[in-house]
């Protein structure tokens, strides 16, 4: 597990981009690396950027619009690069990276001091959109039950039964123990059975 | 873990026999359970058809560009000129949203928008600068023209913007930070229909929207002083700019 420090966090000016380290080669770094001659940008994003689809998909399912989960997942991205160093190499990256995800959400929300669940203002304001992939035949009612779902069930459920990673997993992502991971997946699937059958296909 | 026979029904035991991570000793109990216990027998096949389920549903698709917009991040280069905007049609039909008035629910987007933006440890800003010019002309090359602004007001400066999707309109954002403050600047082209100004608080943000010149500004911070402030030195350089504008009034009454 990435004990990942947020130095300067606090201090949402340090999000301005830092100059300087561009371009800087692994080979004048002190510690050689097995991928000589990439730069400490190309190992990552090799590395990285193939669990982009993945990662986009899991925030989606959180943060239920587009527009949340691109932020989130630039963010999870910048995090990550941020503490590559600490990443070990050929370790479970995908682990890792769902793990930064997951704290980059927690943040965010302690950050603003809200409860996970949007607001739903009824009445006025623009029709919400379907989610695009209610629109394939036959998932309608599952998404929708999905994101009725509150979303410490809904990640819970969503690592397990979409993105496949073991409980041991998945506690170390949500950094929670595994007994807990258990009671949220049980109660995030029986919920999900209740709303189905309320709502028959 | 307890390796005793399951006779009464344990819902969170059998989700963790659906998933195999009951210990094999406890494996054959729970096996002798679901034999003769029907409503566990259908928790277990509802359990494994929802993961067939949710694992045939179609992954969300990935916005066009974001592997580019991350690479970009990761390398601090800077954003292209190209910005989607939405087709003519939907353009309008979104502005009846924003013109039939609701401020509230404006107002209550424009402060999630604003924490949105400014709970992210990386400002997820397109354009860094603390240049009034520089980013005016940002704005400008994507359409989109901006008052004259502050640079600096009420303890916060200008670090960045880019486009924010507000009630699926693409709206300039720029942002304004500070010493443990925030402030948000939104600039709607077109007018809105809730009068000249609007001043709530949601979300525990102070919001303020200004109708201006054919154009429609928020703001929004969680200091209503730093928003008072702030709204003072926007009028004054509007003001400035008139002045500047116009010819000196020689001998004028």
């Amino acid at each position: 597990m990435n004990a990942q420090k947020t130095p300067a966090s606090r201090d949402r000016i340090a999000a301005r981009p830092q100059i300087g380290n561009k371009g800087r080669r692994d080979r004048d770094s002190p510690e050689g690396c097995p991928a000589v001659g990439l730069t400490r940008e190309e190992r990552f994003e090799a590395e990285a950027l193939p669990h982009l689809r993945a990662l986009y998909g899991t925030a989606y399912r959180m943060t239920r619009n587009a527009h949340d989960a691109e932020d989130l997942v630039q963010e999870t991205y910048l995090r990550a690069f941020r503490a590559f160093d600490h990443y070990q190499p050929g370790t479970n990256i995908r682990a890792w990276l769902f793990t930064i995800l997951h704290r980059a959400r927690t943040d965010s929300f302690r950050r603003q001091s809200r409860s996970p669940q949007t607001v739903e203002l009824t009445g006025e304001g623009p029709a919400v959109p379907p989610a695009q992939d209610a629109l394939a035949a036959g998932g309608e009612d599952i998404v929708r039950a999905m994101e009725a779902l509150p979303e410490v069930f809904r990640s819970a459920v969503v690592l397990r039964d979409m993105e496949d990673f073991t409980y041991d997993e998945i506690a170390r992502i949500l950094e929670v123990p595994v007994g807990t991971v258990m009671s949220r997946i049980h109660r995030g699937r029986a919920l999900l059975r209740a709303a189905l059958a309320r709502r028959p296909a | 873990m307890s390796t005793t026979p399951a006779p009464a029904c344990d819902g969170t035991r059998v989700t963790a026999h659906v998933d195999g991570v009951l210990p094999a000793e406890a494996r054959a109990d729970m096996e002798a359970h679901l034999a003769g216990c029907a409503a566990c027998r259908e928790q277990e096949a509802f359990e494994r058809g929802l993961r067939e389920r949710m694992r045939a549903l179609p992954a969300p698709v990935v916005p066009a560009g974001l592997e580019d917009r991350v690479r970009r991040r990761i390398r601090h280069r800077p954003a292209p000129a190209a910005v989607r905007w939405l087709p003519l049609a939907a353009a309008v039909a979104l502005a009846v949203i924003w013109g039939r008035g609701a401020a509230p629910f404006v107002a209550w987007e424009l402060a999630r928008d604003h924490s949105h933006c400014f709970a992210m440890e990386h400002l997820p800003a397109e354009v860094w600068t603390s240049d009034t010019g520089e980013i005016a002309e940002w704005y400008r090359q994507r359409g989109t023209d901006l008052p004259l602004i502050p640079a600096s007001a009420g303890g916060v400066e200008l670090v960045g913007g880019r486009y924010c999707p507000l009630l699926d309109r693409k709206v300039a954002h720029l942002y304004y930070a500070g010493e443990k403050r925030h402030l948000s600047l939104y600039v709607v082209p077109g007018p809105a229909r809730f009068g000249s100004r609007f001043v709530t608080r949601q979300r525990g943000e102070s919001v303020r929207l200004v109708h201006t010149g054919g154009m429609t500004l928020a703001l929004v911070g969680e200091d209503a002083e730093t928003v008072d402030a702030f709204h003072r030195a926007l009028s004054m350089s509007r003001a400035d700019a008139s002045s500047l504008a116009s010819p000196p009034l020689t001998g004028a009454p």
